[in-house]
């Protein structure tokens, strides 16, 4: 296993000194769970396998714009990886890289409240996650990892749209106010 | 703080990647200029993380890591990200729009009523435009056949449902007919995603509908 600080240390030791040895590392930890994640969707093997290797390069591309105070290592990765499955599934003449403009904060969008430490943020999600229903830790899987919209999760669950909206607004509402509790 | 923030769901598909190219940048604007959504998003994104630390590994193997290994000597650590160049004349716009401005890129005036831009999101489902409108003029009352996405980047406007300042976010099924106003002080610059043709409703749309549907205007 890797630490949320061992992964943001390797990170920056690429950013550092283009350290190969730090990418491995963080290669053989998250490559096999991007991969995993994008055969959920029903990705075949091979694709996701690119995908994960895609995102892992682009990791130590933008491996100098992490911000560990921002983001932890697998909340950067998961969006990283988010933005390739995107740019691989669709594979249309795309100009600009998803990575691109797809959830960049500009550095100059400073926010005044970083002091709510991301990696606060990220293991109490983690907890919070654990502490979710059965039945709404299913649709947030689902929303998240499938690539689904709403209505072929409902279709799925066999289940009503208007449930499968409101198990998600009271999963969102739960960890939401949970979150807001801890950072006042 | 925004009055009109984007409904949490559409925060979720955005974090989860489902959204749609016209939909997403509209979600991104939003983003850019809203602390409180942004956070909401950072949150999901940690939940995107979460699920993935959690995810079992699927097998890969050493080959796997040797052939990216091997592509690394031709691809360069970047620096670190700077803020964007914007084009002249776009000062206003936030960065993850910045990305998709073309230098040259000019306001054309439509039905002498209001400035567009037209932007290009090739394979988008969506017509995705930035709307211009001087203080005190409108858009000619319309609904849509679909949804429809609106983001405030400049000034502000008012239509039935309220009044929207930056970063405040719209969207709807445009059942119901509106008819924005921009309010009085700057321009008002909006993001306008919409699924498909608008319809005009009012005296205005005997004229312009047969020219709504070919997407000339």
């Amino acid at each position: 296993m890797l630490s949320a600080d061992e992964a943001a240390d390797l990170i920056e030791a690429i950013a550092l000194r283009q350290d190969r040895v730090a990418f491995a590392a963080l290669f053989r930890h998250f490559a096999p769970r991007v991969k995993a994640f994008v055969m959920r969707g029903g990705t075949d093997a091979d694709t996701a396998q690119e995908v994960a290797q895609e995102a892992l390069v682009m990791v130590w591309r933008k491996a100098a714009s992490f911000d560990r105070t921002r983001a932890s290592a697998a909340t950067w990765l998961y969006t990283i990886a988010r933005n390739k499955r995107i740019d691989l599934l669709r594979r249309s003449a795309r100009p600009i890289d998803t990575e691109d403009w797809l959830a960049v904060y500009a550095p100059e969008a400073e926010d005044a409240d970083k002091s709510v430490l991301a990696g606060q943020t990220y293991t109490r999600v983690k907890e919070l996650l654990v502490g979710l229903s059965e039945d709404q830790l299913v649709v947030i899987q689902k929303a998240f990892f499938e690539d689904k919209t709403h209505t072929v999760i409902a279709e799925e669950l066999k289940l009503p749209l208007g449930t499968v909206k409101s198990r998600i607004r009271l999963a969102l509402g739960r960890l939401r106010e949970a979150l807001e509790k801890d950072e006042t | 703080m925004s009055r009109h923030p984007a409904p949490e769901e559409l925060l979720l598909d955005y974090a989860a990647g489902t959204l749609p190219d016209g939909p997403a940048l509209a979600v991104a604007l939003h983003v850019a200029l809203d602390p409180d959504s942004r956070r909401m998003v950072d949150r999901l994104n940690a939940v995107g993380g979460a699920l993935i630390e959690r995810e079992a590994e699927a097998a890969l193997d050493e080959a796997a890591l040797d052939s990216v290994l091997a592509r690394l000597d031709g691809v360069a650590v970047e620096p670190r990200a700077q803020a964007p160049v914007r084009p002249p004349g776009f000062d206003w716009a936030p960065a993850p729009l910045v990305p998709h401005l073309r230098p040259g890129m000019g306001w054309r005036r439509i039905l002498g009523m209001f400035d567009e831009i037209r932007l290009d999101l090739p394979g988008s489902f969506h017509r995705v435009s930035l709307l211009r409108l001087e203080p005190g003029h409108g858009l000619p009352q319309h609904k849509h056949a679909g949804y429809e996405y609106t983001v405030c980047l400049q000034g502000g406007y008012t239509d039935e449902t309220g009044n929207y300042g930056v970063g405040d976010f719209a969207v709807g099924p445009g059942e119901h007919r509106h008819e924005p106003i921009a309010d009085p002080g700057e321009p008002c610059i909006a993001l306008i995603v919409v699924e498909k043709p608008i319809v005009l409703t009012g005296p205005w749309g005997r004229f312009f509908n047969p020219l709504v549907k070919r997407g000339l205007i």
